[in-house]
């Protein structure tokens, strides 16, 4: 009579589930804190620590871009105002989220950690314009929204060995004096 | 007021339309129960927006299935296909004409009650199939034949339970059937117990004719697209939707009739008790659909024609027997 019993356990447990509190998170009113380590959102852009912009316009990331969604236009190398040193510029930055598969290579591959992605669950838009990131609204992200820890340096970081090393031989053979 | 209500046409149109805007409004919000019902057995929290505890999402509902875009097929049989929605709740809602709420309050007394039911339920199949054939599609057929195959065949044992009670009471009108068992006691447990059993086929059966799970397989919704209501769009497909709830609150209504002596009860009036004991069973049968997993077709056609026939058929002799013996010792 295995039918038989589990017809009535059926019935208590669907019994049970009634009076328990629901598991539902209402979401657009109650979020959820993300893992730490989320970033699949949004990105934004930098500036160093005089104020200045850290990227230098060198277009690795719409270079390496799989869906080629950025767009740069670089200025001339200038002397910076602040160090004196001549670097360059971007003049124009674009990053058109309607295509990007949230592959975070131009993340990996920025020489001077100026672009991270953000925190922020969802980006959703009323137009396509809406999800057009131009520099203004990157530069803006870096003030409203959080950022995630992850920056080219942040990942690189991570690995090891770190890259274009060789992968040590032992464990001890790093403390032996060359 | 009184006297106009003799007349058997006033007092027709009368009930007539106090169900109709019962029985929808009702229908209506048995789909929020519904939902907040299924939902609070998953650990969900059911429709919460709209409204105080999501109590306007019917009106919603009905709002946004009006606006959609009403397509009929090239294809397809044009007046056919409108006039299949309209029948499916024509039909359900006629069984509503006979449902006795209280001894007063039921649109249409009739001697043959029971024969009404049976004749609507089974003219049920008959817009099922009448869409899905009118549609042109050959996956709705298919899934037409199965609603039809199994309407059919819980038929059978439906007609056969109902006989039952019909032994038992001696009439075949639904009214004098609660008259009979507030005089007699309640079928459900009336000796000798035939009327249980009966009660429980006919419960199934009326579950298996409203395609409601665990019956639901020509239209296992996560699994086929519609079945036999693929090609239909907005208040249409709404209606055969409608439908389907008003023959289960309609089954519900009948099974406390006819088993659980309708508005028979102490203190309360009868309406109060006829309402609660419908509703206790409707809950009873939500909690049902939201329990079980779906049966094959063939458990379906096994459960009908290996058990179910079968046990109605020896509980009619039984109970006939024995209502002619208590009888004849001066008892029922």
């Amino acid at each position: 009579m295995g039918w038989f019993d589990a017809t009535f356990k059926t019935f208590g447990i669907t019994l049970k589930n009634l009076f328990r509190k629901p598991s539902t998170v209402e979401f657009p009113a109650v979020q959820r804190e993300r893992a730490e380590r989320y970033r699949a959102a949004s990105f934004a852009l930098l500036h160093d620590e005089n104020g200045e912009e850290k990227c230098i316009g060198c277009k690795f990331c719409e270079w390496i871009c799989p869906s080629q969604i950025i767009a740069i236009t670089a200025t001339p190398k200038r002397e910076s105002p602040f160090t004196g040193k001549k670097r360059g510029y971007a003049e124009d930055f674009t990053i058109n989220l309607q295509a990007c598969i949230v592959c975070e290579l131009c993340i990996q591959v920025c020489p001077e950690d100026a672009i991270v992605m953000t925190r922020d669950t969802e980006q959703p838009g009323f137009s396509r314009e809406d999800l057009v990131l131009t520099m203004d609204k990157l530069y803006a992200n870096e003030k409203t929204t959080r950022l995630s820890w992850h920056t080219g340096a942040g990942l690189m970081e991570m690995q090891n060995p770190q890259r274009g090393q060789e992968k040590p031989a032992a464990a001890g053979a790093e403390d032996k004096p060359a | 007021m009184s006297e106009l209500m003799l007349n058997p046409w006033i007092r027709a149109l009368f009930w007539g339309l106090v169900m109709i805007t019962g029985v929808m409004t009702v229908t209506a919000w048995s789909t929020w129960f519904e939902r907040k019902f299924a939902g609070r057995m998953q650990s969900r929290m059911g429709p919460t927006l709209v409204g105080p505890l999501g109590l306007l999402q019917p009106i919603a509902d009905a709002c946004k299935l009006l606006q959609k875009e009403d397509l009929v097929p090239d294809s397809a049989d044009r007046a056919l296909f409108n006039l299949a929605p309209v029948l499916t709740v024509g039909f359900a809602m006629g069984v509503a004409a006979v449902v006795p709420f209280t001894p007063t309050m039921l649109a249409a007394d009739l001697d043959v009650g029971v024969l009404w039911l049976l004749a609507l339920s089974g003219l049920m199949v008959f817009p099922t199939w009448m869409g899905s054939w009118a549609s042109n599609n050959k996956y709705s057929l298919i899934a037409a034949m199965r609603a039809v195959a199994q309407g059919i065949s819980y038929e059978v044992p439906m007609v056969l339970a109902i006989m039952v009670p019909v032994i038992m009471t001696g009439t075949l009108s639904l009214s004098d059937m609660v008259a009979d068992q507030q005089k007699n006691g309640w079928l459900i447990y009336r000796l000798p117990l035939t009327g249980l059993i009966a009660f429980v086929i006919f419960f199934l059966a009326s579950l298996a004719e409203a395609n409601r799970i665990p019956f639901d397989i020509p239209e296992a919704e996560s699994e086929l697209v519609a079945g036999p209501t693929t090609e239909y769009t907005g208040m249409k497909f709404g209606l055969f939707y409608m439908a389907e709830y008003i023959h289960t609150l309609l089954s519900s209504a009948i099974c406390a009739a006819v088993f659980f002596g309708g508005w028979d009860g102490p203190i309360a009036p009868g309406l109060h008790w006829m309402l609660l004991k419908s509703v206790i069973l409707f809950v009873f049968l939500t909690w049902v659909r939201w329990s079980f997993l779906r049966l094959r077709s063939d458990q379906l056609m096994n459960l009908c024609w290996k058990y179910a026939v079968p046990a109605t058929l020896a509980l009619i002799p039984v109970t006939a027997f024995y209502t002619v013996y208590a009888a004849g010792k001066g008892g029922v």
